[in-house]
């Protein structure tokens, strides 16, 4: 045969190979994207227009916030770089399922003012609860309340207060903002009807914001660890009064500190995975 | 007399990557371009310090992965190969630079350079230079600290409290196995905390870990020292203070001695710069252009024109930058001990890969600042957290607040639209887990069950890796973590419904026991 047939035929395979490489490539991006747009179009939804008509339960206290803002996500953060080193030939990995067949809401903390929440709900779960509501079934929607629980032993009645957020169909987890530091909450997510009948799917666990400032606690217990790791608590307080100081200056820089981010993740510097 | 103490950590982990189904890979490369341009300069400074009698601490934090890499077999060869190749490279940009000299002396510098890695990694410490750093630490010179298992981010598996457990339990058991005791002191993976996370690490016998700033100074009862002294969470664990000042001076981008001109710059790689067909061969197989580790500019400043980089002067800046970097410690100690009445310790604590890898000059850098504190001053003493509680046994007692040093201070980096998809799914992987380990308790230690129990904990601490949450956060490799995400979960539900329906497939068992072959050791009964 020809030497240049049997080239443009190498090359041709080799073309087809690329453009093979390049499919699977933006298979993957797409499906990336979609996830993407999934929680971008979820954070849109819940925007401050819908967290302005929350409305509280039980007695509205002060300091609650009135309108919780919703998860400024799409301004700050950049589309993710989709540039790759190298086509990985991997072999085909299962997707992870939707679910797993459970009834359940979790709860988690993400910073001292927001909370994050995933669930799933099983199909005949919502059908009993929706059955309940008879002719009203219809005119139901899903819900999440957010319950302020601190310090009691919760039981469905008694939360310091609680807010109500509307979920669009087909979302399966959100960010709640509680704006509340150094308190206790949980969520139920359930049916809600304009007549204002509430019915629980699942209630989550309970979770604590952190504290987002200095504690106001300044009792001092000393403590002494034996090698034997042994704890003996010393009774009398060791030095001098003179921690305020010392605690200012601490202080000084930490709003910056936290504003900034001076950290692994936020250096242009870190290990080598976050490399360009 | 010293009048305070600087307390340097570095905390080195890669999560883990290798892929024997491959004739070379491209992520590999991370565990190379580490051992090549951080550790192995890292242990020579170490040696050199030693060799010239000069006194000194540090700690530093061997994540169970890196150390997996860095005494597998499979990824030592890798290695020489990866270094042969650079060696090869450096010998031809000798002869090509030969007419320009700026350039010349630096593929000068970069063949010493790599041919030195080659004969530490290979010659002098026989492939595995853990050795290295376990002989530092039985000089006393190193603390060695260990970290999550997996380098899992603890606070956000807290529904499992199994599963917080077991990447402390796995961690402290691979730990003593490669040092010979077990470790005092972990660096909580992305220094993650939550109050009851301490009880964990008490149960395990670790001492002392490090927060964040405001996981002290947000601690409660107010800590009377701030983050200058440790604290006692109430379980009796030790908590050491991240100080942000230091930090800034190395990390900050604005401020940060990295960005000066005078170092070398890290984007302008021969890999990008010379001829596509002259650098293909140590290019990846798919041809795609990547840095390749010769690098012949420095940062010059904020423009697109470049200047050769000048070795001498960048170590001028490397040794101005020390000497200032202990001024500032040694004006910050001399006032803290005006106001406190104990010894004050500043702890600064950063990633390993900074030094070398991103910062070239940054293993110089320390060299002279330990040098510096040996001979030109008073004031600071280095030490370890573990000295120090040594030396103040009574500490206040407080518990600290929850916090991580990522972006913001808490979770949300590794919480966020781009990553909170695979909580739910490593959350009942998690689960699953503990369920199996109740279920089968009493399984004989050689059957094929006991071997996929083990597959199953090895395959979900793989998938909780808190690098795949920041990787998919930052954007870059993308791919490649939910790649690894889903792989590990998608084994460990196969292995989970194999074990279930009692037809476990040998084969496919041992071909993942191969790939996934970390903790060898691994029990699954931590999960119980």
């Amino acid at each position: 045969m020809d030497k240049a047939i049997v080239k443009e035929i190498f090359l041709l395979i080799l073309e087809v190979i690329k453009a093979f490489c390049e499919m699977i490539c933006k298979g993957i991006k797409s499906f990336f994207s979609l996830i993407w747009d999934r929680f971008f179009g979820m954070a849109d939804v819940s925007s401050i227009d819908k967290a302005e008509e929350q409305e509280w339960g039980v007695t509205g206290e002060d300091t609650w916030p009135t309108a919780p803002k919703a998860p400024s996500v799409k301004h700050e953060e950049p589309k993710p770089q989709l540039e790759r080193k190298e086509i990985i030939p991997a072999p085909e990995i299962p997707e992870l399922p939707d679910g797993y067949g459970d009834n359940r809401i979790v709860l988690m903390v993400r910073d001292p003012e927001w909370l994050f929440t995933y669930w799933e709900i099983r199909k005949e779960v919502m059908n009993n609860v929706l059955n309940t509501f008879g002719s009203l079934a219809h005119s139901a929607k899903i819900v999440l309340r957010v319950y302020d629980v601190t310090d009691i032993i919760f039981d469905g009645n008694n939360a310091h207060k609680y807010f109500t957020i509307e979920i669009p169909g087909g979302a399966r987890s959100w960010y709640i903002h509680v704006g509340e530091p150094s308190r206790s909450f949980c969520v139920d997510i359930g049916f809600l009807t304009p007549n204002g009948t509430f019915r629980i799917l699942s209630r989550s666990n309970t979770v604590r914001t952190p504290r987002a400032g200095i504690s106001e606690v300044i009792d001092e217990t000393w403590m002494s660890i034996a090698e034997l790791y042994e704890k003996i608590n010393i009774d009398a307080p060791m030095g001098l009064g003179i921690s305020e100081s010392v605690f200012e200056r601490a202080h000084k820089g930490l709003a910056d500190i936290l504003k900034e981010g001076v950290s692994s993740s936020d250096s242009p510097a870190s290990s080598p995975i976050s490399k360009k | 007399m010293e009048k305070g103490y600087l307390s340097l950590i570095l905390h080195a982990h890669l999560p883990f990557v290798r892929h024997p189904e491959y004739a070379e890979f491209l992520e590999e490369d991370w565990l190379f371009e580490a051992i090549t341009e951080t550790y192995i300069p890292l242990i020579d400074v170490f040696d050199k310090l030693i060799d010239d009698g000069i006194d000194f601490r540090i700690t530093m934090s061997l994540t169970p992965p890196l150390i997996s890499m860095l005494t597998d077999p499979l990824l030592q060869s890798r290695y020489i190969r990866y270094s042969e190749k650079r060696i090869n490279l450096a010998e031809k940009e000798i002869e090509r630079t030969k007419h320009q000299p700026d350039f010349h002396r630096l593929a000068q510098m970069y063949h010493r350079h790599f041919t030195n890695a080659r004969y530490v990694f290979s010659e002098k410490y026989h492939r595995n230079i853990v050795k290295a750093f376990k002989k530092f630490q039985d000089m006393g010179k190193l603390e060695i600290i260990t970290c999550g298992a997996t380098h899992g981010y603890l606070p956000l598996m807290n529904s499992n409290v199994n599963a917080m457990r077991a990447q402390v339990h796995v961690a402290v058991n691979h730990y003593e196995k490669h040092f010979g005791r077990k470790p005092r002191g972990i660096w909580l993976p992305e220094c993650a905390y939550e109050p009851g996370v301490d009880k964990i690490l008490r149960e395990m016998g670790i001492r002392f870990f490090i927060t964040e700033t405001h996981g002290i100074l947000f601690a409660s009862p107010r800590p009377k020292y701030g983050h200058y002294a440790p604290i006692f969470c109430p379980s009796g664990v030790a908590v050491f203070g991240r100080d942000m000042e230091s930090s800034k001076q190395v990390w900050s981008a604005k401020e940060g001695y990295p960005g000066d001109f005078f170092y070398r710059e890290f984007y302008r790689d021969v890999g990008f710069d010379l001829d596509y067909d002259y650098v293909r061969p140590y290019l990846h197989g798919d041809g795609k252009r990547t840095n390749i580790g010769i690098k012949y500019y420095r940062i010059t400043g904020k423009t697109d024109h470049k200047e050769p980089y000048s070795y001498e002067k960048a170590m001028d800046k490397a040794a101005e930058h020390a000497g200032n970097f202990m001024f500032n410690r040694e004006k910050h100690i001399e006032y803290l001990s005006t106001v406190m009445d104990r010894k004050p310790i500043v702890v600064a604590p950063y990633d390993a890969e900074l030094f070398g890898h991103w910062w070239f000059e940054g293993p110089d850098w320390i060299n002279f600042l330990f040098r510096k504190i040996a001979f030109d001053q008073k004031t600071i003493s280095l030490i370890t957290p573990m000295e120090y509680l040594e030396m103040y046994p009574v500490n206040q007692v407080s518990t600290p607040s929850l916090s991580s040093w990522g972006y913001k201070g808490y979770h949300e980096y590794w919480l966020n639209e781009s990553n909170d998809w695979i909580y739910r799914h490593l959350h009942k992987a998690a689960e699953r887990m503990v369920e199996l380990a109740k279920a089968y308790s009493r399984i004989h230690e050689n059957s094929l069950q006991n071997r996929a129990l083990n597959q199953a904990a090895r395959e979900l601490l793989l998938a909780q890796s808190s690098d795949w949450a920041f990787i998919m956060k930052t954007g870059t490799m993308l791919e490649y973590a939910m790649k690894r995400t889903k792989e590990h979960l998608f084994r460990f539900t196969k292995l989970y419904d194999d074990i279930r329906s009692n037809k476990i497939d040998a084969a496919w068992l041992s071909d993942i026991e191969d790939k996934d072959n970390i903790f060898p050791d691994i029990d699954y009964h931590v999960y119980q």
